[in-house]
């Protein structure tokens, strides 16, 4: 190489050197690219398509490849106050007859009975602070066994619906799918807290549920941490479509013939 | 800015005798100007445009059918085992009654359900399997002796209410099969052929050059697909020639141009185109370009894209077909159990089909490895109760009886006609119990999975129309474990008996071809698809474009299906038949005036423009 000829020499003035940078091309794929943004940028102010699609969850086999869901709702039965030191567990029952219904309202299928329903509710944490509810379940009660009781004592004994819900993929099935979000994309949460409810159409009112009968729960029947006493565990598994119910306390599945998911009236002091 | 202290100076005046160096001064690419915008861009958002392009692009099916099950219950047969025997709709339940019960029906076994002294139960009981047996989703799950203890057959699992008869899939054609052994009867001659799938159409012929007509006439045993003016390839020849033209379609018979074709008799001698004369022929639409214009023909093979565990199967609502149920009740004395009950013959349900799995036919061709436009809602019978058993495949030319009995190709013996089904069997201790603890197996399908492959339709495909038409559909045949129940008082052979029909693949169209053909160069048209066919005759590429979905053309061609969360969600009503072969009345159903309609004679629903 040669040496250079060019000389710079000391100024006051700031001084530049202009080197042409001479493209004879364009940039490849400039446009495409563009283009690509130009899809992008569409994409970031109309939003795209989300998949808001459901998918059906069935409560999953167990051991016994039983399929059926089992809760048990009890009501408690008002003879003492709740108060009461002499309350037991044995003052709830699954009757829709303590919670106040006759047996000609539920016999007859009256409005009040038939406007009355169990809800439950799906929440993504325990913490009544931040909970936020995803999804609820009715459940009607024209579905349940039955028990036998007598409408008159001129008339052979009958049966009536009882809060005794074995929910199946045949029989009654009403709330033994989950339908939730098969994308998990948008919303991604396999794990509900699940709480029960009962709406009374008699009085109009929500009764709530605990997964204890009042009288065990500790440290106080009326003041206890909410977290502990008012859910049970929902699992979903998205591969093969299948939910399992967890107890709380043992974090043992619940919800087969022979561990109902029991739900327990809530009474007020 | 320019550091007053900086001195450049030339190398050679550094010091004493500095050699001449070059310089390089560091130049940082920085840059405190910008360039003038080449040019603005600005694109309008519109929703509709960018819902389109979504559209065409995704490749995410979701399918959707309503099945409405047409059943008919026609094939009566007797059982000795109890759980079959104690369910049965009994269609001689007097007499039978009175062999099985020598000593007459006593009080106390009214009373107290138990079966009165003496009970011959090897009596076999006649009548029908009850509709459970062939609901898509059966309810029977508390049937003492059946489905639940005491002595019961199996231990009924809910979560297989919808499994243990049917099962559902998704399946795609995804190659043709040439080589098929087929097997044909002329219903109203019985001239039967066997032929392999590739030959092409059976035919015979009907009128021969010598009987002196001025046309030769063809009979096939199912649709020919031809045209006034095209020219049918024979496997027979008159002399080199083998090739002849189609002068006329049918005699005069009504619809008989669908099966009968003609060709001019213009004075053939000899046997070639005797009367009774058989053999297979081929469509060519243009004999001058016989090579790009000749049919091939062969069985469409399907690829099932999902799991069992994906299908969901529910009731269409409360929706019933016209036709109803029909149940009697089955009096207690009158019942091998001594138990009143209401047996059911024939439902009325119909059931919602979805599936939990996306079906995303990204990279998936069809059998002419085109882009995929149907998809198809493949059933199969599973039978897990075991009333059946050796389930064979056909097609519809198949079903009809052969001088008044299934055909031999349904014979158990013809290996032609199995499936590739895998069928598995359990046994049961009542079961081994009736054969005297000779252990006896009770059959049932096994499920398939994503990737099994299954026969389908018969069909004809050509190169130069760009077109495949179905020439008959592909069919399975049920046919009762005679072991069981057995249906073997008629004159069918014991190893070829009646059975049920129906037809898996029902089809559900998912983007079309056009009713066009595009034909272009390689060199002077762009875009020509890779399914395209070269002609070598016109040296230009054929093909049919695929419609964007939701285009339907002024013929109707096209699909327009929902579109939303970015996949398709296409839908069809289909109707699924469960035809029996024939009819076994029993000597009481006909005295009562209850022959059942046929129901091969249903047609479908017409759609018009009102709808």
């Amino acid at each position: 190489m040669n040496a250079n000829k060019i000389k710079i020499v000391k100024a006051d003035l700031d001084q530049y050197v202009n080197i042409p940078i001479n493209m004879t091309w364009d940039f490849l794929g400039r446009e495409d690219s563009i283009e690509e943004y130009e899809v992008e940028m569409i994409k970031e102010v109309i939003g795209s398509a989300n998949d808001f699609e459901i998918a059906r969850f069935a409560n999953n086999i167990d051991l016994n490849q039983d399929s059926s869901i089992n809760y048990d709702f009890y009501f408690y039965d008002n003879i003492s106050p709740i108060s009461a030191v002499t309350v037991t567990s044995a003052n709830w029952g699954i009757s829709y007859l303590n919670e106040g219904f006759s047996v000609q309202d539920v016999y007859y299928y009256s409005k009040p009975f038939t406007k009355s329903f169990f809800k439950l509710d799906f929440y993504d944490t325990d913490d009544e602070k931040t909970q936020q509810i995803f999804l609820s379940i009715i459940l009607p009660v024209q579905q349940g066994l039955t028990e036998t009781v007598t409408l008159s004592p001129t008339l052979p004994p009958v049966e009536i619906k009882k809060p005794q819900m074995v929910l199946d993929y045949i029989g009654d099935k009403e709330g033994f799918f989950i339908y939730w979000l098969r994308n998990r994309e948008f919303v991604d949460i396999n794990e509900f807290f699940m709480t029960g409810k009962f709406f009374d159409g008699r009085l109009g009112v929500f009764v709530q549920m605990t997964n204890t009968p009042q009288t065990q729960i500790t440290p106080n029947k009326f003041n206890f941490n909410n977290a502990d006493y008012y859910y049970y565990k929902v699992k979903l598994d998205y591969n093969t479509k299948t939910y399992e119910v967890f107890s709380t306390a043992t974090n043992l599945r619940v919800g087969g013939a022979t561990t109902p998911i029991k739900w327990y009236e809530y009474v007020n002091p | 800015m320019v550091d007053p202290t900086t001195r450049i100076i030339l190398s050679t005046q550094r010091y004493q005798q500095a050699p001449r160096t070059d310089q390089f001064i560091n130049v940082p690419l920085e840059q405190t100007s910008k360039n003038l915008v080449e040019f603005d861009r600005s694109t309008d958002l519109n929703l509709a445009e960018v819902f389109d392009q979504e559209r065409q692009k995704s490749t995410t099916f979701r399918p959707v059918t309503k099945f409405t099950v047409l059943f008919e219950n026609a094939l009566t047969g007797t059982s000795i085992y109890s759980p079959f025997r104690d369910n049965l709709y009994y269609t001689n339940a007097l007499g039978n009654s009175i062999l099985a019960y020598p000593g007459g029906i006593s009080t106390t076994g009214n009373t107290s359900n138990v079966p009165p002294n003496p009970f011959v139960p090897t009596i076999p009981w006649e009548g029908f399997p009850q509709y459970p047996e062939f609901d898509f989703i059966r309810t029977d799950n508390n049937v003492p002796g059946y489905t639940i203890p005491p002595q019961n057959h199996i231990l009924f699992k809910n979560v297989s209410a919808t499994t243990y008869n049917w099962s559902h899939y998704i399946s795609y054609p995804f190659e043709n099969d040439y080589n098929k052994t087929l097997y044909a009867v002329e219903p109203n001659t019985s001239f039967n052929w066997t032929w392999v799938a590739s030959d092409g159409l059976p035919f015979i012929v009907l009128n021969g050059s010598n009987a002196q007509l001025r046309e030769i006439s063809f009979k096939c045993p199912m649709m020919h697909g031809l045209s006034v003016g095209e020219f049918v390839q024979l496997s027979i020849s008159y002399g080199t020639q083998d090739s002849f033209q189609v002068s006329s379609l049918g005699d005069s018979g009504s619809g008989s141009e669908d099966y009968i074709f003609n060709i001019a008799n213009v004075g053939y001698i000899g046997t070639t185109f005797q009367q009774f004369t058989q053999g297979t022929f081929k469509r060519i639409i243009n004999l001058a370009n016989s090579a790009d214009t000749v049919s091939s023909y062969y069985i469409r093979r399907h690829k099932i894209l999902t799991t069992p565990e994906c299908s969901v199967l529910v009731n269409a609502g409360f929706e019933q077909n016209i036709y109803g149920d029909k149940t009697k009740c089955e009096i207690k004395p009158l019942t091998p159990n001594q138990k009143a009950r209401t047996s059911v013959k024939e439902g009325a349900r119909s059931y919602t089909l979805s599936f939990n799995c996306d079906i995303n036919i990204n990279g998936l061709q069809d059998n002419q490895r085109r882009p995929l436009t149907s998809l198809f809602f493949t059933t199969i019978w599973r039978g897990y109760l075991g009333w059946t058993s050796n389930m064979k495949q056909g097609w519809h030319f198949n079903t009809y009886l052969e001088d008044g009995k299934p055909q031999i190709w349904w014979d158990q013996n013809n290996v032609n006609s199995n499936t590739n089904i895998p069928q598995s069997f359990y046994y049961t201790a009542i079961g081994d119990a009736t054969f005297n603890n000779v252990p006896t197996e009770f059959f049932y399908n096994e499920l398939l999975t994503t990737g099994d492959t299954l026969d389908g339709d018969y069909c004809e495909w050509n190169d130069f129309e760009q077109l495949e038409r179905v020439i008959s559909t592909h069919q399975h045949k049920i046919k009762y474990n005679q072991n069981w129940f057995s249906t073997s008082a008629n004159t069918a052979t014991i190893t070829n008996q009646y059975g049920y029909f129906y037809q898996p693949h029902n089809p559900i169209e998912i983007s079309s071809f056009s009713d066009y053909i595009e034909e272009g160069s390689g060199v002077n048209v762009v875009g020509i698809p890779d399914y395209a066919y070269y002609s070598t005759l016109s040296a230009l590429f054929r093909w049919r474009d695929k419609y964007p979905y939701g285009y339907i053309d002024t013929d109707g061609i096209g699909v327009d299906y929902p579109f939303l969360n970015g996949k398709h969600y296409p839908y069809v009503n289909t109707i699924f038949r469960v035809t029996p072969e024939a009819y076994n009345i029993p000597s009481d159903y006909a005295t009562i005036g209850l022959v059942p309609p046929n129901i091969t004679t249903i047609a479908d629903p017409a759609v018009d423009e009102c709808e």
